[in-house]
């Protein structure tokens, strides 16, 4: 891993930001499923914004009001009126997961910038400062990885009651060893390079050399990480939505849609298996567009 | 990379094919279901019942659960027993009783010649035993029956062998309703008590149609017939209570045939259990499902903002849609099988746009509803998708509703605490006396009366109606005990549930009763 950092840190070093991102797009674009992953993705950010602004400006673009019940219309199988049914309390489900996208979305770059942000922050400083500072740091983000992530958000949601800004508090507090490892690891062998040694003795200040210095080397692996982590992070607020610790009703999320229709699995299997593939699908996006955003930060894969 | 990629794949595909599994499963199941009639026709002399919670407890004095008394009722009898199929009063272990004018004192004539199944005798003296242990005074913290049955006895003397006089403080109608009750009232083997330090829990001794096998705890509950019973002895040799957790596992079990009836399912599994040849029973139940307001504090002080607030809920649909038409929407918090129940009185109609208009002008607009997460036997959809349904009303009236769920526990300590303006509840009545249900909102318990509600003129029809002898004139007074209820709108009477049981097709003779739930000496099973 480190040889492969220092390659692409030299090889950055070399080059123009301009050129190295169209060579980035060059390599994504042979990658078929890193494409389809992409589409998929800008797909999913039009919807969720399209709904969000509509909303903001009261106009009814989707079918229905994803919220609002109607009892007198529950499980409807899908049909030309309500393309995906209804669920128990007659919401049209088709309606509920163009909306439930928003929040999905909201949730996935929420957490990601939330763990980021301190990922980064602890990753770096630790990785810099080395000695004392660095063994506290990297031993607590140990004893979080060593507990199961979504066991860990479970207790957090516990503690910290329903919410969808809970929801983010509690993932992202989860995701944050994740990037400080990865920061930490980067930091270490840029902090070595030829660079950075210049930098500190033409008199910079410690914060300078790691914001304007050393991290921008290791933005790659970060990048490539927070795309995935987007797909984990929406995997997780399923899974607490599922089990109920997600949003406050009668907001649209996927897990928690999914979660309240597990009781009609066979009577109205439609209930469940829409959201299910919202699911699956915004996670399958994702992951393959970090896949393939990966192979092309790869200096190895890219000059093939 | 590449490696990841076919991972990813690999899981979408798995995915998919659980969904499409979902779809077909049900044919999968009828196949097994086949295979295990033929091996459960070798064992036609055992019937077995799958509940979903272990028994608290097989000491009639000890329990009040549902669990336990489905299995307490095949084991042991009272002085007096419900009717077959209503809750009217008759003779059990007593053949006749007599009560005196002033309705203070109860001489029971004992039936002669019943033994317990330790082979001892039942007779007056094993009666004052058993409701000696229960006075006040005498009866433990965990005796949770002994202050609602026996709080009014002052004492209870065995005249002669087989005649026994109990003495009240004070008249109280309810009471013989009361001795026939499974939980309490029944009498158990004196020996027994003594050889178990006054509890039965494990090692239960009674005079019923069944005899205590063993009690695997968490697994089953084992009962045997009771060859030496005074009375029609029961059909099947023997029978199991198998704690089966799980509703969906207890559905499998009910039709793959490792279980022959089951109890606690809801309207989603019917389709699955009327597929695999099974019948679904619906028996009436003694039970109210409610909304309550809270009366003290907030926007529903107001009697009007409690009026408004049933009127924007369309009860008849919501019931309707949540219970797909299993469970009977209710008008009234009196079941409609209780004396004094009264179909003209009903709460305030439907008619969101009054709602609307009234609560506009009231100026409620935002309100927090607490709920359980569970389900219960009342409200089998659990109380989140209840709270749900009546927030989506309520929206359509300008009411926005914040909903917290809690599990049970956690549920009734904040109920009791008053920090809600709407909260859901129910009840299950216990001996057929509308006194048990109307009595709810009269006392000052907040676990009991959770929307605080006091009315001095309610207070008043309730106390009269306790001394007031079974007959027309009492069941006018709760009667009237319910006009108020609808005109005050403490509680919105949401749904009346029915008892729903998986039975399988081979099985005869079954019923639930409202009161003391399953007797199974009946059953056949071909």
């Amino acid at each position: 891993m480190a040889l492969k950092k220092t390659a692409a840190v030299e090889l950055t070093a070399q080059e123009k930001p301009e050129s190295e991102l169209k060579s980035i797009w060059e390599s994504l674009k042979l990658s078929k499923t890193a494409v389809i992953g992409m589409v998929i993705i800008i797909l999913l950010i039009l919807i969720a914004l399209v709904t969000f602004i509509t909303e903001k400006m009261g106009i009814q673009i989707l079918p229905y009001n994803p919220n609002e019940a109607d009892m007198s219309a529950s499980f409807v199988a899908p049909c030309a009126e309500h393309w995906f049914g209804t669920d128990e309390l007659g919401r049209d489900i088709f309606s509920r997961i163009m909306d439930g996208t928003k929040i999905s979305l909201f949730v996935g770059f929420s957490v990601v910038i939330f763990s980021m942000f301190f990922g980064i922050i602890l990753g770096a400083v630790a990785g810099y400062k080395g000695g004392v500072i660095d063994t506290v740091i990297m031993r607590f983000m140990d004893i979080m990885l060593s507990i199961p992530g979504i066991l860990f958000a479970i207790t957090l949601m516990a503690a910290l009651g329903k919410g969808l800004d809970k929801a983010i508090i509690a993932i992202g507090i989860v995701s944050i060893p994740e990037y400080a490892r990865i920061v930490r690891g980067s930091v270490l062998s840029a902090k070595e390079s030829d660079y950075t040694q210049a930098a500190r003795v033409i008199g910079n200040k410690d914060i300078r050399i790691i914001f304007k210095h050393i991290l921008p080397n290791v933005i790659s692996p970060i990048i490539v990480r927070a795309t995935l982590g987007i797909s984990g992070a929406i995997l997780d607020t399923a899974a607490l939505g599922f089990l109920g610790l997600g949003v406050q009703p009668p907001l649209a999320e996927w897990g928690d849609m999914l979660g309240r229709a597990k009781g009609y699995i066979f009577s109205a299997p439609y209930t469940l298996v829409f959201p299910g593939l919202a699911i699956t699908l915004a996670v399958l996006a994702f992951n393959l567009f970090g896949d393939g955003l990966s192979d092309a930060l790869d200096p190895k894969s890219r000059k093939r | 990379m590449k490696k990841r990629l076919l991972c990813v794949l690999l899981t979408a595909a798995m995915a998919m094919t659980l969904a499409a599994g979902c779809g077909n499963s049900g044919g999968g199941e009828k196949k097994s279901e086949k295979k295990t009639t033929s091996s459960s026709s070798e064992t036609s002399d055992t019937l077995i019942f799958a509940q979903g919670a272990d028994p608290r407890s097989l000491d009639p004095a000890f329990a009040d659960d549902g669990e336990s008394t489905k299995i307490n009722t095949n084991i042991y009898e009272g002085l007096v027993q419900y009717a077959a199929k209503t809750t009217e009063i008759e003779p059990c272990l007593a053949e006749s009783w007599d009560i005196s004018e002033d309705g203070l004192t109860y001489t029971f004539h004992l039936r002669e010649g019943v033994k317990f199944h330790d082979g001892t005798d039942f007779n007056a003296e094993a009666v004052k035993y058993n409701f000696d242990r229960q006075l006040p005074g005498k009866a433990t913290e965990d005796m949770p029956y002994a202050g609602f049955v026996f709080a009014p006895v002052k004492d209870v003397v065995a005249d002669d062998e087989y005649t026994v006089t109990i003495h009240l403080n004070e008249a109280q109608t309810p009471f013989l309703a009361n001795l026939a009750m499974i939980q309490g009232s029944p009498i158990v083997s004196p020996k027994a008590l003594e050889e178990n330090n006054g509890n039965v829990t494990k090692s239960p001794c009674g005079t019923g149609p069944y005899k205590f096998v063993s009690w695997d705890t968490e697994q089953s509950v084992i009962l045997e017939r009771n060859d030496e019973y005074w009375g029609e002895p029961a059909k099947m040799k023997n029978v199991i209570f198998k704690i089966i957790k799980d509703n969906s596992a207890r559905v499998i079990a009910l039709n793959n045939g490792e279980a022959d009836i089951i109890d606690g399912i809801d309207a989603t599994v019917v389709d699955q259990i009327k597929e695999a040849g099974n019948t679904v029973q619906t028996d009436e139940a003694m039970m109210t499902n409610y909304m309550a307001f809270n009366t003290t504090d907030g926007a529903f002080k107001d009697k009007e903002a409690r009026r408004a607030i049933c009127a924007a809920i369309n009860v008849p649909e919501m019931v309707e849609t949540l219970y797909q038409g299993y469970d009977v929407p209710a008008t009234t918090f009196l079941p409609t099988s209780l004396p004094g129940y009264d179909e003209s009185i009903k709460p305030a109609e439907y008619d969101p746009e009054a709602a609307k208009a009234k609560l506009g002008e009231l100026g409620v607009t935002n309100i927090h509803i607490i709920t359980y997460s569970n389900p219960r036997p009342y409200n089998t959809v659990g109380g989140q998708k209840l709270a749900e349904a009546v927030q989506g009303y309520l929206s359509k009236v300008g009411v926005e509703c914040t909903i917290d769920a809690y599990d049970w526990t956690t549920f009734k300590t904040i109920a009791q605490g008053g920090d809600f303006d709407l909260m859901f509840a129910g009840w299950g009545g216990d001996n057929g006396d509308p006194d048990n249900f109307m009595n709810l909102l009269a006392t000052d318990d907040p676990s009991m009366n959770y929307s605080h509600f006091h009315s001095d003129k309610y207070n008043e029809l309730i106390a009269k109606g306790v001394i007031t002898p079974v007959g027309e004139e009492r069941s006018a007074i709760y009667t009237e005990c319910e006009k108020i209820i609808a005109d005050e709108a403490p509680i919105l009477p949401i749904s009346h549930a029915n008892f729903m049981c998986g039975v399988a097709k081979n099985v005869d003779g079954f019923f639930y009763h409202v009161a003391c739930g399953t007797k199974l000496a009946g059953v056949t099973k071909k």
